[in-house]
C-alpha cells in the first residue's frame, strides 16, 4: 500500500527534480549547505582517519645512523599485514573474542527478546517500569559499569564473592579460565536492555488486528509470540545481531578495566587492546594494520550474517 | 542517475580533501636537521613550556614565576597519557622546551628524536657531580650529553610489619635467602600470611629487582644493541621468586597501589613490601590505623655488595624544538636541585629528591611519626648509593615491560615460568627493536 504510494509520487515528481539538479542553478547551493554540516564533519572524522589508517598500514619504520639514529617511515608495501598474520597474538585475541561473541550474543538477544516479549504481553502490569528497569543498566557508561562489576568480582571486597564463601562455595570470578565470562557477564548486562528496547518497538508497531486475528484462530499467547510476533520483528534482531557483532570485535573497556585488578587478562586480550598496545609502543604502522584487519573482519561477518539472514527473514 | 553523479561529485570532494589532509601528514624522508645547538641567552622576556605528572608542580613553578620575571614558565600537566601526548607532540612539531620522562622511557623517546643535547650549556655539564651517580649516569646516557637532568627517585627498601614478625618470633631478613625461609616459617604459621606478594603486572617492579641483582639488560657494541634481558643475573631472580610463587608463599593476586592490596594489609594477610622511597606516603595514607607497626629496613641483598635496586623515578628532559635552551637550562637546574624548590616538590608530590642536595633536606632528615618516628629516609639515602650505575633500559622498554608482564601473568597462574617470561621479553626486545629499525643482536 505504502509502496505503492511512494511509487507514484516519485513518477509525478522525478521529472521536474531530475531537470533542476541536472541544470545545477540554485538549488545546488541550497544543497550543498544542507549537506555541509553531515559532510564536513563525517570527511574529517571519518573519511580522513580512515584514509590516514590505510596508508600508515603500508608504512614501515627506517632509520638511519648510530645507536639511536634518526627514523623516517618508506613504503613497506603489505609488510605490515604479514606481520599481522603471522602474529600469534593477534589470532589468539580474535580467537578469544570469536569465543565470547559466540557464547555471549546469543545469550543477550535470547534475553533481550524473552524480556521484550514478555513486556509486549498484555498481561503484565506496571509495564514503564519493568521497561525502564531493564533499559537502565544502558545509561551507566561502560568503563562505569566495569569499575561496578569489578568491586563485586574482587574477593577482597566483594559482598557477592562473601556470601558466597559463607555457604562454601569459593568462586574466582578474575581466575585465567572464569575472567573472559566476567567480561561478557558485564557486557550483557550492559547491553541487554539497549537491545530489547530496540526488539519492543519493533513488537509495538504490529497491528493488533493481527493478534485478535490469530486468537480468532486459536492461538495461545505461546503461540502468537513465537510463532507471529517473532517473525515479525525478526529485521529488528538480526540489527541487534549485527550491532552485537560489531561490538564484540571492539570489546575493550570492560576488560581493559578488569585488567587494573586481574592479571589474567594480558595487554593483548581483544584485538582492539592490542592494536592499543602496539601503538603505546610507538609502532604506529603496525597498529594501523591491525585496526584495519579488524575493520575488515568486521565487515565481512557484519554484513555476511545479513546477506545470510536476508533472505530468510525477507529483507 | 542525477542524484548518482551528486554523489559522485561528493566523493571527489571528499577524496580530495582526505588526500590534501593526508599529504600534509606525511613527512617520510628524513630531515636533515642536526643545528648545533646554541647557549646563547635570549633578549627580553621568555616563557619556555613545562609538561609534566607531579600534584602541586604548579606551585613549584609559581615560586620560580616570582623570582624570574624574565623567564616565565607555563606548566601542563599530563598525567593521563603521558608518553601519548608526549609523542604525539613531538610528531607535530609542537613538543615542550621541558618534559617529565621517567629514566626507563629516555632511550625509547631518543629513538624518536626527542631530546636536544644541553652540553653546549655550561651550567648543564657542570650539574653532573649534583645528582646521585647512577640518576646522572642515565640522563646523560652514560656521559655522551646532556639530555635531561634527574628530578627523584625511587631507591628500593624493605618495609615490615615489625609487629608480626615479633609474633612469630622471626628475624627481619637481610639476604634474599633469608627471606624465603622467613616466608615459609610465616605462611606456616598461619596458612592465611604471606611475606608478600608479587604482582605480575608490575615489570617497573620487577626491572627494580633484576637492576639490584646487576642484571645488564642492554649495551651497544659492533654496532648494535646488544640484549641480554634474560642474562643470568635476571634467571636468578626470576627463579627465586618462581620458587616463592610456587610453593604459594607469595600472593599473586594483588596489583600495586589498588584497593585490594590494601584491604590484604588492612586485614593483616601480608607481612611485608618490597618498595621504593616514594611508598613511605602510600601506607601512611591508606592503613592510618597500622601506624607504629612498620619499619623499614634495607632491601634483602644477593651479595656481599650489598647492592640496592631503584623503581621508578623521572627526569625533566630537554626536548627538541626549543629555542630557548640557556633558559631551560637554568630553570631545569634551579627545579632539580635548589633545597627550596626540592623541598616544596617533596611536600607537594611526595618526589623524593636525584640531588645529593635534596637527600639533606630536613623533612627528609627528620624521623616519620607513622614509623616510629624513625629516620626512614636514612635508608633509602643508604640505599640511593648502592645502585649499579651501569644499567641501562632498551629502547622498546615499554613493549618490552607489557610481553614481560604478559607471560609473568601466566607464570603466576600456573602456566610457564618467570624465567620463561624473561625470555618472553628477550624476544619481544628483539622483535620491537627490529619493527622500529634499530639495529639489535642477542648478547652473551
Amino acid at each position: 500500500m505504502t509502496d505503492i504510494a511512494t511509487r507514484a509520487t516519485r513518477r509525478v515528481a522525478s521529472p521536474g527534480g531530475r531537470r533542476r539538479l541536472n541544470g545545477g542553478g540554485p538549488r545546488a547551493g541550497t544543497i550543498f549547505a544542507f549537506v555541509i554540516p553531515f559532510f564536513l564533519p563525517f570527511v574529517l572524522f571519518y573519511l580522513v582517519p580512515v584514509g590516514y589508517a590505510l596508508w600508515q598500514s603500508v608504512r614501515v619504520v627506517r632509520r638511519t645512523g648510530g645507536q639511536y639514529g634518526t627514523s623516517y617511515t618508506t613504503f613497506g608495501g603489505f609488510e605490515q599485514y604479514t606481520k599481522v598474520f603471522q602474529n600469534d597474538e593477534f589470532w589468539s585475541s580474535v580467537g578469544r573474542i570469536g569465543l565470547f561473541g559466540i557464547v555471549q550474543v546469543p545469550v543477550m538477544l535470547f534475553v533481550a527478546l524473552v524480556i521484550a516479549l514478555l513486556l509486549d504481553t498484555p498481561l503484565l502490569r506496571l509495564k514503564s517500569v519493568f521497561r525502564i528497569t531493564a533499559f537502565m543498566p544502558y545509561a551507566v557508561p561502560g568503563v562505569i559499569a566495569a569499575i561496578m562489576w569489578s568491586y563485586l568480582y574482587s574477593p577482597q571486597l566483594s559482598p557477592v564473592v562473601d556470601l558466597l564463601n559463607g555457604i562454601g562455595l569459593h568462586p574466582d570470578f578474575l581466575g585465567p579460565g572464569a575472567v573472559l565470562w566476567s567480561a561478557a557477564n558485564i557486557s550483557t548486562w550492559l547491553w541487554t536492555g539497549y537491545n530489547m528496547l530496540i526488539m519492543f518497538s519493533a513488537l509495538q508497531s504490529i497491528p493488533q488486528e493481527l493478534y485478535e486475528a490469530a486468537k480468532l484462530d486459536g492461538a495461545s499467547n505461546w503461540t502468537i509470540a513465537w510463532q507471529i510476533k517473532v517473525p515479525i520483528i525478526a529485521p529488528s534482531i538480526i540489527l541487534t545481531t549485527v550491532f552485537s557483532i560489531i561490538g564484540t570485535l571492539q570489546l575493550y573497556a570492560e576488560p581493559a578495566v578488569l585488567r587494573q585488578i586481574s592479571s589474567n587478562i594480558s595487554s593483548t586480550f581483544t584485538p582492539n587492546m592490542l592494536a592499543y598496545a602496539v601503538a603505546s609502543g610507538n609502532n604506529y604502522q603496525q597498529a594501523a594494520a591491525i585496526s584495519v584487519v579488524i575493520a575488515v573482519i568486521t565487515f565481512v561477518l557484519s554484513f555476511g550474517f545479513m546477506r545470510l539472514t536476508s533472505k530468510r527473514a525477507g529483507l | 542517475m542525477s542524484s548518482k553523479v551528486t554523489r559522485f561529485r561528493l566523493a571527489v570532494v571528499a577524496v580530495a580533501a582526505s588526500v590534501a589532509v593526508l599529504a600534509g601528514c606525511s613527512s617520510s624522508s628524513p630531515s636533515a636537521k642536526t643545528s648545533a645547538t646554541s647557549c646563547a641567552p635570549a633578549k627580553g622576556k621568555v616563557t619556555l613550556q613545562y609538561w609534566n605528572t607531579v600534584p602541586g608542580m604548579d606551585k613549584v613553578v609559581a615560586l620560580w614565576n616570582k623570582k624570574n620575571p624574565n623567564i616565565q614558565v607555563e606548566t601542563k600537566n599530563i598525567s593521563n597519557d603521558q608518553y601519548g601526548i608526549l609523542s604525539n607532540a613531538l610528531k607535530a612539531g609542537k613538543a615542550p622546551d621541558l618534559s617529565q620522562v621517567g629514566y626507563d622511557e629516555l632511550p625509547n623517546l631518543r629513538t624518536q628524536s626527542a631530546f636536544v643535547d644541553a652540553s653546549a650549556c655550561s651550567a648543564a655539564t657542570a650539574a653532573k657531580s649534583k645528582f646521585v651517580p647512577w640518576t646522572w649516569s642515565q640522563t646523560s646516557f652514560g656521559n655522551t650529553g646532556v639530555f635531561a637532568l634527574p628530578q627523584d627517585t625511587g631507591p628500593m627498601a624493605l618495609y615490615v610489619r615489625s609487629d608480626i614478625f615479633k609474633k612469630y618470633n622471626i628475624a627481619i631478613p637481610t639476604t634474599w635467602d633469608e627471606y624465603a625461609a622467613a616466608a615459609a616459617k610465616l605462611h606456616k604459621a598461619d596458612p592465611k600470611l604471606d611475606i608478600t606478594f608479587f604482582d605480575p603486572n608490575n615489570a617497573e617492579w620487577f626491572n627494580g629487582l633484576l637492576w639490584q641483582n646487576n642484571a645488564q639488560m642492554y649495551s651497544y657494541s659492533g654496532n648494535k644493541w646488544q640484549v641480554t634481558v634474560a642474562s643470568d643475573q635476571s634467571r636468578q631472580v626470576a627463579d627465586y621468586w618462581q620458587k616463592l610463587i610456587a610453593g604459594k608463599l607469595v600472593r599473586t593476586d594483588l596489583a600495586n597501589g589498588s584497593t585490594q592490596m590494601y584491604a590484604a594489609y588492612q586485614k593483616d594477610q601480608i607481612a611485608s613490601y618490597v618498595g621504593a622511597a616514594w611508598g613511605y606516603s602510600m601506607f601512611r595514607d591508606n592503613l592510618p590505623k597500622q601506624a607504629g607497626k612498620w619499619t623499614i629496613v634495607p632491601m634483602p641483598t644477593w651479595g656481599s655488595d650489598g647492592a640496592s635496586g631503584d623503581w621508578g623515578g623521572s627526569t625533566v628532559a630537554f626536548m627538541k624544538g626549543s629555542k630557548h635552551l640557556y633558559e631551560s637550562v637554568k630553570f631545569n637546574t634551579w627545579l632539580n636541585t635548589d633545597t627550596e624548590a626540592l623541598a616544596l616538590e617533596n611536600q607537594l608530590g611526595g618526589l623524593y629528591p636525584a640531588a645529593n642536595a635534596g637527600l639533606q633536606l630536613p623533612a627528609l632528615s627528620k624521623g616519620v611519626p607513622y614509623y616510629n618516628n624513625e629516620k626512614i629516609f636514612d635508608v633509602f639515602a643508604a640505599s640511593s648509593k648502592k645502585i649499579n650505575t651501569s644499567f641501562a633500559w632498551g629502547p622498546t622498554q615499554k613493549t618490552v615491560n607489557l610481553a614481560l608482564q604478559d607471560a609473568m601473568a601466566k607464570a603466576a597462574a600456573g602456566s610457564g615460568t618467570l624465567s620463561d617470561a624473561l625470555a618472553k621479553a628477550q624476544a619481544t626486545a628483539l622483535k620491537s627493536m627490529k619493527d622500529q629499525a634499530i639495529p639489535a643482536a642477542a648478547g652473551k
